[in-house]
């Protein structure tokens, strides 16, 4: 850092009148070494951010702090404050702000280069030049620019709109033309006390890390266990044995989803042979159905994930060193203690970080209670259902109810508990030290 | 002694291959049922045989095209087709640039994206969907199949480990002698690089195409006109009396996606495997 600092006062003080001029106005060091293409852009930006600035900037920067003050009213005929508007324009100014710092830094740096190269007595780049460097030396730029641009806006924006969300009050009755307010971590206590969304939650956070255990090791040993019976010497066709499990993965997740859906509901098939052989039609799915749905889920879950998996196991399982095994077998294990000490030991080291994306995905699996139980709301729980996962109840408070506020915070609880969970395994786990050996 | 071995290994192989049998059951049962479903003659659950239909014919897939008044199943299809066609062009693009960029070039904010896509990967998938409506309607593209284009193309770049971790094998010297030759970075990319990438190409459409053909979630938020459903949505709206129609049209669309998958299971296999020991 000291070292920076030095360095920048150093290029501070040798640096020529012309280059100081770009710190006043942009550009205007690299027009008078000749660059008057690149002088000009600079020049141009810098007017029209001021411009963007004293037009609106200002003013939606101090919307984002107010979130609006003037509440329209229909009968007098005034238009009030948009407050959600006012925020995203007030992110969209703070990313014009922060566009700026950097351009300008970029301005600083890129004149003191032109007095370099004036000084050591060459020409510098044309404008035309600088443009045939963007299909070279800097492709980076061009090629990146779109997909960075596009992840802005639909990725990155949402995000950080929805983590401020978070700190206001924004929805259930506040929305616009109500005026909405930041109220700080209100909407965290709320979730873990005194409201009725703390018990909610935390029935569906106890349910939903059991779920994302259950399934995951539930998926990973039948996928592991259908990939070395498979792999076995006495398997003849193993082609077709195996295109049974790629058909269940190939289908598209809602048919099979709806599928099981009609396969479990009152008129369908199984019902039909319970009432056939004289019984009662059972509610599979029904309000009251609590263990027997979630059994169902993570049979279902099961369906659906355990091909992907067998298949990457059979690709992990084909790099194995089978001298290890023919060791093994010399020194007289069986196949158990084979199994126990050298596949699984290679396989979890193969595939730890299959298995956290597994799991991290099973915890937020949203079709699965989605299609078999969507819409269902039981009686205990705040607009969900004793099946749903964080993911779902976040779906039904803030897309169905529009509870966006209280939406954002789970959101961001959903975020805290996958990124620690990761962090805590890559960290542990040794394909994640040994990333750059690739690269 | 010996004997009781053989004993021992015909036994192991028998049960081995009645757990295969019971696992091939259980994966081409449901697929079965639903086959045999849309071949039904009447349409609805209810007058079904147990499991089975108990007349066939082939009137639901006549219906499914013919009677779409309520539900325009080929106006759905060609809007489903549309869509997954039009992200799969402009996301495989992005996908392939964004990834041979990380993979080639050594930038200073290349660690910085690789860690913040990261972490944007950790944040529940529509966390921001309400954000999204917003902005959608801000810029007047509710209801309209291009902004779903949009919407799926501008995610597609955030997955391109797998692709990066493809152009990673691909040996950097080829490079360099064509740069010694004279070549621009961008004539490195599209003369040498791009058509030895031809299979992760081909891994990224399929994947980039099946995306959007499947999903529910977006189309559900964004479109509202009954004309503008995908399939996916539509068939949700599709009841328990109309089951045959259901299944006829989940039948027509997974046929498709099966048939392509099984060409390409061998570029799946290497295709995960390779993204997850690199990831």
């Amino acid at each position: 850092m000291k070292e920076k600092w030095n360095k920048f006062i150093s290029a501070a003080h040798g640096s020529s009148w012309k280059v100081r001029l770009s710190a006043v106005v942009m550009g205007g060091g690299q027009f008078l070494y000749g660059s008057y293409g690149k002088g000009i852009l600079y020049f141009l930006l810098e007017a029209g951010i001021i411009a963007y600035m004293v037009l609106r900037g200002f003013r939606d920067i101090q919307g984002f702090f107010t979130l609006g003050t003037q509440k329209g009213d229909p009968w007098l005929g005034t238009v009030g404050d948009n407050s959600v508007i006012m925020l995203l324009m007030g992110i969209f100014a703070w990313i014009i702000v922060a566009a700026f710092f950097y351009l300008y830094q970029l301005n600083l740096k890129d004149a003191w280069h032109t007095q370099k190269i004036v000084e050591s007595g060459k020409r510098p780049l044309s404008f035309k030049e600088e443009l045939a460097q963007l299909m070279d030396k800097k492709f980076y730029i061009t090629v990146l620019i779109l997909p960075v641009l596009g992840v802005c806006v639909f990725n990155v924006l949402p995000i950080v709109f929805m983590i401020l969300i978070a700190f206001t009050n924004y929805g259930g009755d506040i929305v616009p033309p109500e005026l909405v307010d930041w109220v700080g971590a209100a909407n965290f206590e709320k979730l873990i006390a005194l409201s009725q969304f703390a018990p909610t939650f935390f029935k569906i956070l106890g349910w939903n890390l059991l779920w994302a255990v259950v399934s995951t090791i539930l998926n990973y040993f039948l996928g592991l266990g259908l990939a070395l019976l498979l792999d076995k010497e006495c398997v003849k066709g193993k082609a077709l044995w195996r295109a049974f499990p790629i058909l269940a993965y190939a289908i598209p997740g809602f048919i099979t989803l709806l599928a099981f859906k009609f396969m479990f509901s009152y008129g369908g098939p199984i019902n039909q042979m319970i009432t056939d052989a004289g019984n009662m039609a059972t509610g599979f799915l029904d309000l009251d159905a609590k263990w027997m749905a979630r059994g169902i889920g993570v049979l279902v879950n099961c369906w659906i994930s355990v091909p992907s998996i067998m298949l990457l196991a059979t690709g992990h399982l084909s790099n194995r060193d089978m001298s290890l095994y023919e060791a093994a077998r010399i020194d007289g294990a069986g196949r158990w203690k084979q199994f126990q000490r050298l596949t699984m030991p290679f396989m979890l080291f193969a595939t730890t970080p299959v298995l956290l994306s597994q799991f991290i995905g099973n915890f937020n699996n949203f079709g699965i209670f989605y299609f078999l139980r969507g819409g269902l709301y039981v009686d205990g729980y705040f607009l969900a259902s004793d099946t749903d996962l964080l993911i779902n109840w976040l779906y039904n408070l803030s897309i169905d109810n529009n509870y966006y506020c209280i939406g954002a915070a789970i959101s961001l609880v959903i975020f805290m508990i996958t990124s620690l969970i990761s962090l805590v395994i890559y960290v542990k786990s040794p394909s994640y030290r040994e990333e750059d050996t690739f690269q | 002694m010996r004997k009781n071995v053989s004993v021992g290994k015909i036994l192991d192989t028998t049960i081995t291959y009645l757990i295969l049998l019971a696992v091939a059951f259980v994966f081409f049962f449901p697929c079965l049922w639903l086959i045999l479903a849309s071949f039904s003659k009447s349409g609805s659950i209810y007058s079904f045989d147990g499991f089975f239909p108990s007349q066939y014919s082939t009137a639901s897939f006549v219906k499914l095209f013919t009677d779409t008044a309520m539900y325009n199943y080929p106006k759905w299809f060609m809007n489903t087709l549309l869509i997954a066609a039009g992200s799969c062009a402009l996301g495989t693009f992005l996908t392939i640039l964004t990834a041979y960029t990380m993979s080639r070039f050594n930038f200073r904010m290349r660690k910085p994206m690789m860690k913040t896509t990261m972490v944007l990967g950790m944040f529940p998938s529509f966390m921001g969907m309400t954000v999204v409506y917003l902005l959608m309607t801000q810029f007047g593209l509710i209801n309209h199949l291009g902004g779903l284009i949009l919407i799926y193309a501008s995610g597609a770049p955030m997955g391109y480990l797998t692709q990066k971790g493809f152009f990673d094998t691909i040996p950097r010297s080829i490079d360099e002698a064509a740069k010694i030759d004279g070549a621009t970075n961008f004539q490195i990319f599209t003369r040498i690089n791009l058509p030895l990438s031809k299979p992760i190409i081909v891994y990224t459409a399929l994947t980039s195409f099946t995306w959007p053909w499947s999903d529910f979630i977006l189309p559900k938020l964004l479109l509202k006109e009954k004309n503008l459903y995908t399939v996916a949505v539509g068939l949700m709206s599709l009841d328990e009396t109309e089951f045959a129609r259901f299944a006829a049209g989940s039948v027509f669309i997974a046929v498709p996606i099966v048939i392509l998958y099984f060409c390409l299971v061998k570029n799946m296999v290497n295709g995960i495997a390779e993204g997850a020991v690199k990831g």
